[in-house]
C-alpha cells in the first residue's frame, strides 16, 4: 500500500518539488565512500542472510523467469559455517520458529523444503490455549474440521532457524553460481545514491553500496555494488531502511521473552489420534504475558515465556532444578502461587541439592490446587547453555517501499510472539516480493521502480498490520490481572469463540496465515 | 483547445533539449502528416511528469503490463517467425527471440522503454514473452522523445540497448519514418539480420489512433492505419490499443477521467470524445488498409490479403484500486485493444 499521506497530498505538492523530495537526502553511512571505477551492476542485492533473506534469494533463483536475473547477497556472518551447521538427535537449538503450512508451501514450492532436515521439524496438530486467571479455554484441534479419512491438519511445524537456513542456503547452491555473488562475512559500510556517467547510464538514483569484509581493518578500498532493487532483510535496526528514509513506529514492551530447550519426562498420554502433537499455551496476566510449550522431536520441546524485564531476569538465575519448577508450576498454579514463588530467595550458591526450594514448593503447592485436564507434559530437563531472553517490541514500518528499496521481514516488521507469526509474516514478504519480480521481469518492468515495489506493498501492509495489531490487542487484554470485568470479558471472549464454529474457523485459518 | 499556460520545469526541458536531429529526409516539406498540432502540444506539456507513478501518466503506467499480456496472447495465437520444426533449437539460441518490433507514437517510451527491457541482453538467452530482438519507437515530439531517452539512461540494461542500436528513439513521424526509408534504407547492427525492406515483425500502436486528426482531402485515421499496414511483414502483427466512441465511454473518459482531482485520472484535454474509434470502424479501416497494399492503390489481390488476415479484439476496463483487467465482451464500453495479422 503506497502510504495514504503522499496519496492525499498529491494535489497540493507541485511536481517538481515531488520529484526532488523522493531521492534526496538517501544515504547511510558509517565511513565516507571512496568513489573510483563503477560499481558492479546488480539486478537485486538483499542486505541480510536470515530466513527472509536466504528465502528471497532460493525464490527467485528457482523461478525460470527471475533466475537470469544478477543477484548478491550480504551477510555479517559466516555463510559456510552455517552451511555446515550439524547438531545430534537430542540437541536443539533454542532458536524455534513455528512454520504455518502457507509458509512450508512456499519453502516447497521452492524447493528449499527438500534440503531441510525433517527430522530436526515437528509438525502439530493441536493447540491448547487457555486463560490461568479464568480458566477459560479454546483448543484449536483440525480434527474436528477434516473427515476421519483424511491426514489431520498441521496446524504448524517447529523447525530450528539453523536449520531452515542450511536449507535455503544449500538450495541456493543447488542453484549454481551463474549471476549469483554471497558475499558473506561482509559488512555494508556505506550506501549513497550512484553516479551519472555521461557517456554511460545515469545510476544517479540507483543505490550503491560499499562492502568490506567484517572486522578487518580495511586496508584495501571496498567492493562497490549497485542495485537496481535493494532488499532490506537486515533486521529491526536495518541500515537499508535508514538510508531509504524510511521511518517506524511502534514501542517496547517491557517485556522479555525466554527461551529454552526442554525435554519432557515420558509422562505425556497416548495421543489420540495416534502420533498427534499439542502446543500449550496459558495466559498469565497477573506475569506479563503467556507461556509457551511448543513440541519438537523425541521427546523434546521449546519454551516461550513472555514476561516482565524482572521476572525474566529472575528466572533466567536459577538453577536448571528451580527453573525447570518455574515451568511446571506456570501451566499448574495460580497466579497467587506464582508470585509467590516468583519472589523466594536464592540460594546464594550454586547447591548441587537433590533438594531445591522451588521444586518442594511447586510440589505442595500442586497437592492444593485442582488440575485441569489437556496440561502439558511435566519438563524434566533443560538443555545447557539454551536459557536466554530477548526483549519484546513492536515496530512497524511507515512504508515497505522506497524507489529501488523494499524492506521485508524484521526490517519492515517486529511483533510481539505470542502467536509464533513473526517469521511466517517475513516468509509471506518474501513469497509476494519474489512473485512482484516475477511479474515485472514477465512484464518488462523495471523491477526497483515504484510502479513494481507498489505491487509488493499493496499485497503485504495490511496483512501484516492486521496481524502485528491482533498479536498486540491479545497482549495487551491478557495483561490485565486479577477478576474484573476485563477478565470476565476475555473469558466470555475465548468461550465464544470455542462455542461458534465460524468464529474459530476464522480464527484458525489466519493463526495458520 | 487553449494554449495552455508553460510550466516552469518544461521551459527548463526545452533550452536543455538536444540540437535537432539531422534526419535525412528533412527537406521534404510533406503536407500531409498525421501529427495534430495541438495534441502534440498538450501531450509535450505533460512531459515532465510522464515518468512520475503517482503524475498524470498513472493510469497509462498500470495498463502498460496488459499490453504485455495481449501481445504474448497474440503471439500464442500465430507467431510472425516460426522455428522450423525439423531443426530443434537449443534452449538458449538467437532463434528464440527474433522478433523486430517498431512502436508509433511512443510518447514518453512507456511502452519502449518496457519492451527494450525484455529484449536479452546476449543473443543467445531463452526465449522471453515478447520475443523481441529490437525496437525502433517513434514519435514527432522532440520533447518526448528527449524524456524518454533521458529517461532510458537510468536504466544500465536499456542503456545499453540503446548504445548498442537493438533500441532505437527517433523523432519523426509515421511519414517521415517512411519517406525516409524509401530514400536510405538503414540497417541498424542489430537489424542487420533481418529483412531489408524496412517492415518489421511486430508493429505497436497504443493510445494513439485517437489522437488522428480527420482533416478532410489529407491525413485521417484510415489512412494512417494504411501506413501502419504498410511496416508490418507479412505474416506480422499490427497491434494496438484505443477508446470506443460510446455512451459509457464518454461518461468515463470525458466526465469521470478528466474530473478535478480526485476523481479524475487523466489531466483535462487529454482526449476529444469525438476522436474516439468504434471496434467496428477500426475493423473496417483496416480492412481498407489492407486492400489497398504496399502502394496505397487497391489492388486486385487485397480482397485476398483481408481474407487472410486475422482480427483479434479484447476489452479493458479499469477498477479504481485494482487496476487493469482484460474484460471480455467490453470492447464497447470504453478501452480496449486490438490486433491484426497480417496474412503470409
Amino acid at each position: 500500500m503506497r502510504p495514504l499521506s503522499r496519496t492525499a497530498l498529491r494535489p497540493y505538492v507541485c511536481p517538481s518539488c515531488q520529484l526532488g523530495r523522493l531521492p534526496a537526502r538517501r544515504r547511510f553511512a558509517s565511513h565516507t565512500p571512496s568513489s573510483g571505477s563503477p560499481p558492479e551492476i546488480y539486478d537485486v542485492v538483499c542486505v541480510g542472510g536470515g530466513p527472509a533473506g536466504l528465502g528471497l534469494l532460493a525464490a527467485l533463483r528457482a523461478s525460470p523467469a527471475t533466475s537470469t536475473l544478477k543477484v548478491a547477497l550480504v551477510e555479517t556472518q559466516d555463510l559456510a559455517k552455517a552451511r555446515s551447521w550439524s547438531s545430534d538427535a537430542q540437541h536443539f537449538s533454542n532458536r524455534v520458529s513455528s512454520l504455518t503450512p502457507s509458509s512450508v508451501s512456499f519453502l516447497k514450492k521452492i524447493g528449499a523444503w527438500d534440503h531441510l532436515d525433517t527430522s530436526r521439524a515437528q509438525p502439530y496438530q493441536e493447540m491448547q490455549v487457555w486463560d490461568g486467571e479464568t480458566g477459560s479455554r479454546i483448543s484449536f484441534d483440525w480434527s474436528m474440521e477434516t473427515s476421519p479419512f483424511e491426514d489431520l491438519r498441521t496446524v504448524a511445524t517447529m523447525t530450528e532457524n539453523t536449520n531452515l537456513v542450511r536449507a535455503l542456503l544449500s538450495r541456493i547452491a543447488a542453484s549454481g553460481d551463474d549471476n549469483l555473488s554471497l558475499f558473506s562475512n561482509t559488512t555494508v559500510s556505506s550506501i549513497v545514491n550512484g553516479t551519472d556517467t555521461p557517456d554511460g547510464p545515469d545510476l544517479s538514483a540507483w543505490p550503491v553500496l560499499s562492502l568490506s569484509p567484517t572486522g578487518s581493518a580495511s586496508s584495501q578500498p571496498p567492493t562497490r555494488i549497485a542495485a537496481r532493487l535493494l532488499v532490506g532483510a537486515d533486521g529491526i535496526n536495518s541500515p537499508v531502511r535508514r538510508f531509504a528514509d524510511i521511518s517506524t513506529d511502534g514501542w517496547d514492551y517491557n517485556r522479555h521473552g525466554i527461551v529454552a530447550t526442554l525435554s519432557l519426562a515420558d509422562l505425556d498420554p497416548v495421543p489420540f489420534p495416534l502420533g498427534t502433537k499439542t502446543a500449550y499455551q496459558r495466559f498469565l496476566p497477573s506475569l506479563g504475558g503467556p507461556i509457551a510449550l511448543l513440541p519438537l522431536p523425541n521427546n523434546h520441546a521449546t519454551l516461550v515465556w513472555s514476561t516482565t524485564v524482572e521476572n525474566a531476569a529472575y528466572l533466567k538465575s536459577l538453577s536448571p532444578k528451580a527453573f525447570l519448577a518455574m515451568v511446571n508450576a506456570a501451566f499448574r498454579l495460580s497466579m497467587t502461587d506464582l508470585e509467590y514463588m516468583l519472589r523466594m530467595e536464592r540460594p546464594a550458591t550454586a547447591v548441587s541439592d537433590v533438594e531445591d526450594a522451588h521444586e518442594n514448593e511447586l510440589t505442595w503447592r500442586l497437592e492444593h490446587t485442582p488440575q485441569p485436564s489437556h496440561l502439558p507434559p511435566i519438563v524434566s530437563g533443560v538443555q545447557e547453555g539454551t536459557v536466554a531472553a530477548f526483549p519484546l517490541r513492536f515496530r512497524h514500518a511507515t512504508s515497505y517501499v522506497s524507489p529501488r528499496v523494499a524492506l521485508v521481514g524484521d526490517a519492515a516488521h517486529v511483533i510481539h510472539p505470542l502467536a509464533g507469526q513473526g517469521l511466517n509474516l517475513g516468509m509471506g514478504d518474501v513469497a509476494s516480493l519474489a512473485e512482484t519480480i516475477t511479474y515485472a521481469v514477465n512484464h518488462g518492468m523495471d523491477v526497483g521502480d515504484l510502479l513494481t515495489l507498489e505491487r509488493y506493498a499493496g499485497d503485504r501492509y495490511a496483512t501484516n498490520a492486521k496481524i502485528g495489531a491482533a498479536c498486540d490487542v491479545l497482549h495487551k487484554l491478557y495483561n490485565v490481572p486479577g477478576n474484573g470485568p476485563v477478565a470476565w470479558a476475555r473469558s466470555l471472549g475465548l468461550e465464544v469463540i470455542d462455542r461458534v464454529p465460524f468464529v474459530k474457523g476464522l480464527l484458525m485459518k489466519n493463526a495458520q496465515g | 483547445m487553449p494554449p495552455r499556460p508553460t510550466i516552469h520545469p518544461l521551459r527548463t526541458l526545452r533550452t536543455l533539449a538536444l540540437p535537432l536531429q539531422t534526419r535525412t529526409h528533412t527537406t521534404s516539406t510533406t503536407p500531409s502528416t498525421s501529427v495534430s498540432a495541438s495534441e502534440l502540444s498538450h501531450f509535450s506539456a505533460l512531459a515532465n511528469s510522464w515518468w512520475d507513478p503517482q503524475g498524470p501518466s498513472r493510469a497509462l503506467h498500470l495498463m502498460n503490463p496488459l499490453r504485455h499480456d495481449f501481445i504474448a496472447g497474440c503471439l500464442a495465437e500465430f507467431d510472425p517467425i516460426r522455428s522450423v520444426p525439423s531443426t530443434p533449437s537449443p534452449r538458449s539460441s538467437p532463434e528464440n527471440n527474433p522478433l523486430r518490433y517498431l512502436d508509433i507514437g511512443c510518447g514518453g517510451g512507456i511502452f519502449a522503454e518496457s519492451l527494450a527491457r525484455t529484449i536479452p541482453s546476449t543473443r543467445s538467452a531463452e526465449r522471453t514473452r515478447t520475443r523481441a530482438a529490437s525496437i525502433t519507437a517513434i514519435d514527432p515530439s522532440k520533447t518526448l522523445v528527449k524524456i524518454a531517452r533521458d529517461h532510458a539512461r537510468l536504466d544500465p540494461g536499456v542503456e545499453a540497448h540503446l548504445r548498442s542500436g537493438r533500441f532505437e528513439y527517433r523523432n519523426c513521424s509515421l511519414e517521415e519514418l517512411i519517406a525516409g526509408q524509401s530514400a536510405t534504407i538503414t540497417t541498424t547492427e542489430a537489424g542487420a539480420s533481418s529483412t531489408k525492406d524496412g517492415r518489421y515483425d511486430m508493429v505497436t500502436l497504443f493510445e494513439v489512433i485517437e489522437h488522428i486528426d480527420n482533416i478532410p482531402g489529407g491525413i485521417s485515421p484510415q489512412t494512417f492505419l494504411t501506413n501502419c499496414l504498410r511496416m508490418v511483414k507479412p505474416g506480422g502483427w499490427l497491434i494496438g490499443s484505443t477508446i470506443a466512441r460510446t455512451f459509457p465511454s464518454w461518461l468515463v473518459n470525458q466526465v469521470i477521467a478528466e474530473a478535478p482531482w480526485p476523481i479524475g485520472v487523466v489531466p483535462k484535454g487529454t482526449h476529444e470524445w469525438s476522436k474516439f474509434v468504434n471496434p467496428g470502424e477500426l475493423e473496417g479501416w483496416v480492412q481498407e488498409g489492407l486492400m489497398r497494399g504496399e502502394d496505397g492503390v487497391v489492388s486486385r489481390g487485397g480482397t485476398r490479403a483481408v481474407e487472410k488476415a486475422s482480427w483479434r479484439c479484447e476489452g479493458v476496463v479499469y477498477f479504481p484500486g485494482v487496476g487493469w483487467r482484460l474484460v471480455k465482451g467490453s470492447e464497447t464500453w470504453g478501452n480496449y485493444f486490438w490486433a491484426v495479422k497480417k496474412g503470409e
